[in-house]
């Protein structure tokens, strides 16, 4: 035991810092624990939610592949009509949003990134475009999309407009934050020349900075339209008909069958979209 | 054709060109053309007279209740806002935040527990060793196993939202803080277990094949080499998923457990909208500050 004890502390190398880290993620943990009364005991199921649960993960493996129920009424689609239909509208809510999100990320991330400005003449304007297009950003994104749900609910209804502009509103500013950080992460050598000989800031944009950012910028991109299926099958719980409105109608008709049927046709939809996008990740080679 | 020309088209004919990546931007265009056809977005004129209505409703319904109709006092609205701060909002700010921290460290723990399972240079017979003793089949086999469910679980548990698993473990558990935190945990560890075990995957194998060479345990590389060299980008990804986890755990509580979220939802059900629009606002300040904090602290671990 003692040589591999020697080579944990030799290995852990120069981590004053990183010590004070863990012990300050430590001390959050507690925190966290008393202040919501965690206790570990209660991680286990009572009686009654372990007989729910042993009910509800038992029909994992054995989904419903039509409607449960007894007295259905006749003109009812079939399941997985039902559930072809609900995917499609969650594919397309996530499809619809990603376009004006792209264009108001990409307005907002060249609005905030530095490059475009820096080095350049000095003028209050483009100090000035960044800091209202970051605070534009960091305001859209700490809404989260259901609560812009709630909010656009109460103008639109619950129509499908209100569900893209939702999922658009804080995906623009997340993707303008990170389109701004991957801008001016890019090489800058182009750009400034471009600048030198006379170009505008579009120009400079559009032909110095954005094709150096545009691999990273992709893979963002489709990583976030992974994470807006997921959301826009969320939206579901809110009245949409997306796949979350058949999982809690059929979870709460006690239906668990039909409610693993649906998880696992948005199991397949996300799973299929992130291999996909890794596939186009490994090709532009991030 | 100058000689100019001649060499911009040739290095325009030999850029790198991928059939799979040209048909994937096809669909992409494709996909979200048929979403804007076929998904009714705009069956009806975005703007009418109904919704103008419904817009003025709830501009004047957000002003706070004490002040709507009246002129705008600086004390009044104090007033309100600290009421509501001690009623509610203050215990619920703490413990949205309290959600966030304790789901995301077990989610970095049970995340991180899955990885020597699902990294594929370690979880192998001769873990790193690139040309190692041929291991007979079954070994080989067996392993591969290993690296498949570690990986399916990994997939299942993020490809579920947390909103969701939530959902479905507030039913088990009924109302204790459990299913908010384990709901964020379960969600976040298939992210960070994925994350983690495709950096180890790409770690320097030169060391790692060298402390296998030396006769090291799997136990011995997982402490002296690949903690060492992964728990930096672990930290930065553990930070990065925080800041979902704050956005996160601020609207779980509509689902009726107490976080901000418990609140918006009550608040909405008694038509207070103005209560309703001061949640939100303090959910986004916490966010924000949220995503402060994260940055400092990624700061800090770049440095070390």
């Amino acid at each position: 035991m003692a040589p591999e004890r020697a080579l944990v502390v030799r290995g852990s190398g120069p981590g004053g810092a990183r010590l004070a880290v863990f012990l300050l993620l430590a001390a959050a943990g507690l925190w966290a624990a008393l202040v919501l009364d965690l206790d570990p005991r209660r991680l286990w199921p009572g009686r009654e939610g372990w007989q729910l649960g042993a009910e509800f993960f038992g029909r994992a493996l054995r989904p419903a592949l039509a409607r449960e129920g007894a007295d259905l009424p006749p003109d009812l689609p079939p399941l997985w009509w039902q559930a072809t239909r609900a995917a499609w509208r969650t594919v397309s809510f996530a499809a619809a949003a990603m376009l004006p999100a792209l264009a108001g990320g990409l307005l907002l991330g060249f609005g905030g990134a530095t490059a475009w400005w820096a080095g350049g003449r000095r003028s209050w304007l483009g100090p000035a475009v960044t800091a209202a297009c970051r605070l534009a950003s960091v305001g859209l994104r700490s809404v989260h999309e259901l609560l812009w749900a709630v909010l656009l609910l109460a103008v639109f209804g619950v129509t499908p407009l209100a569900a893209v502009v939702a999922l658009a509103l804080p995906y623009a500013g997340t993707l303008g934050k990170i389109f701004a950080e991957l801008i001016d992460e890019a090489p800058r050598g182009p750009a400034g020349a471009l600048r030198d000989a006379g170009a505008l800031p579009v120009q400079v944009f559009l032909f110095g900075l954005l094709p150096r950012a545009l691999p990273d910028m992709t893979a963002y991109s489709l990583y976030r339209f992974e994470c807006a299926l997921r959301s826009a099958a969320v939206l579901g719980f809110f009245g949409f008909p997306t796949l979350g409105y058949y999982i809690s109608a059929s979870f709460e008709n006690l239906y668990y069958g039909e409610v693993w049927f649906y998880l696992y046709v948005l199991l397949a939809l996300v799973a299929g979209v992130d291999w996909w996008s890794g596939a186009i990740r490994r090709r532009l080679g991030r | 054709m100058t000689a100019r020309e001649a060499t911009i088209r040739r290095l325009r004919a030999e850029r790198p060109r991928s059939r799979f990546l040209r048909a994937s931007g096809w669909a992409v265009v494709g996909l979200v053309a048929v979403s804007w056809a076929l998904g009714g977005f705009l069956a009806e004129p975005a703007w009418s007279a109904g919704r103008a209505a419904n817009l003025r409703r709830l501009l004047h319904e957000v002003v706070p209740y004490p002040l709507q109709g009246a002129d705008w006092s600086w004390s009044v609205a104090a007033t309100w806002l600290g009421g509501i701060w001690r009623d509610y909002l203050g215990e619920a700010t703490f413990s949205t935040l309290a959600t966030s921290v304790a789901a995301i460290l077990l989610a970095g723990s049970l995340g991180a527990f899955l990885v020597p399972w699902a990294a594929r240079g370690f979880a192998c017979p001769e873990p790193f060793l690139t040309d190692p003793v041929a291991p007979r089949w079954p070994v080989r086999l067996a392993w591969g196993a290993v690296v498949v469910v570690a990986r399916a679980l990994l997939t299942l548990l993020r490809s579920i939202p947390e909103y969701v698993w939530a959902f479905l473990l507030i039913a088990l558990y009924g109302p204790t803080a459990w299913p908010l935190v384990l709901a964020l945990a379960l969600h976040n560890a298939g992210i960070l277990g994925k994350l983690t075990a495709d950096l180890v995957e790409h770690l320097e194998q030169p060391t790692l094949a060298a402390l296998r060479g030396l006769g090291a345990r799997r136990r011995q590389i997982v402490f002296a080499g690949i903690f060492p060299l992964s728990v930096n980008r672990f930290l930065l990804y553990l930070f990065y998923r925080w800041e979902t986890c704050v956005r996160e755990a601020t609207v779980l509580g509509m689902l009726g457990l107490a976080s901000l979220g418990f609140w918006i939802q009550d608040a909405r059900a008694r038509n207070h909208y103005d209560e309703m629009v001061l949640v939100m606002a303090a959910g986004g300040l916490l966010v924000t500050a949220g995503d402060l904090v994260s940055a400092l602290a990624r700061e800090l671990v770049r440095r070390t």
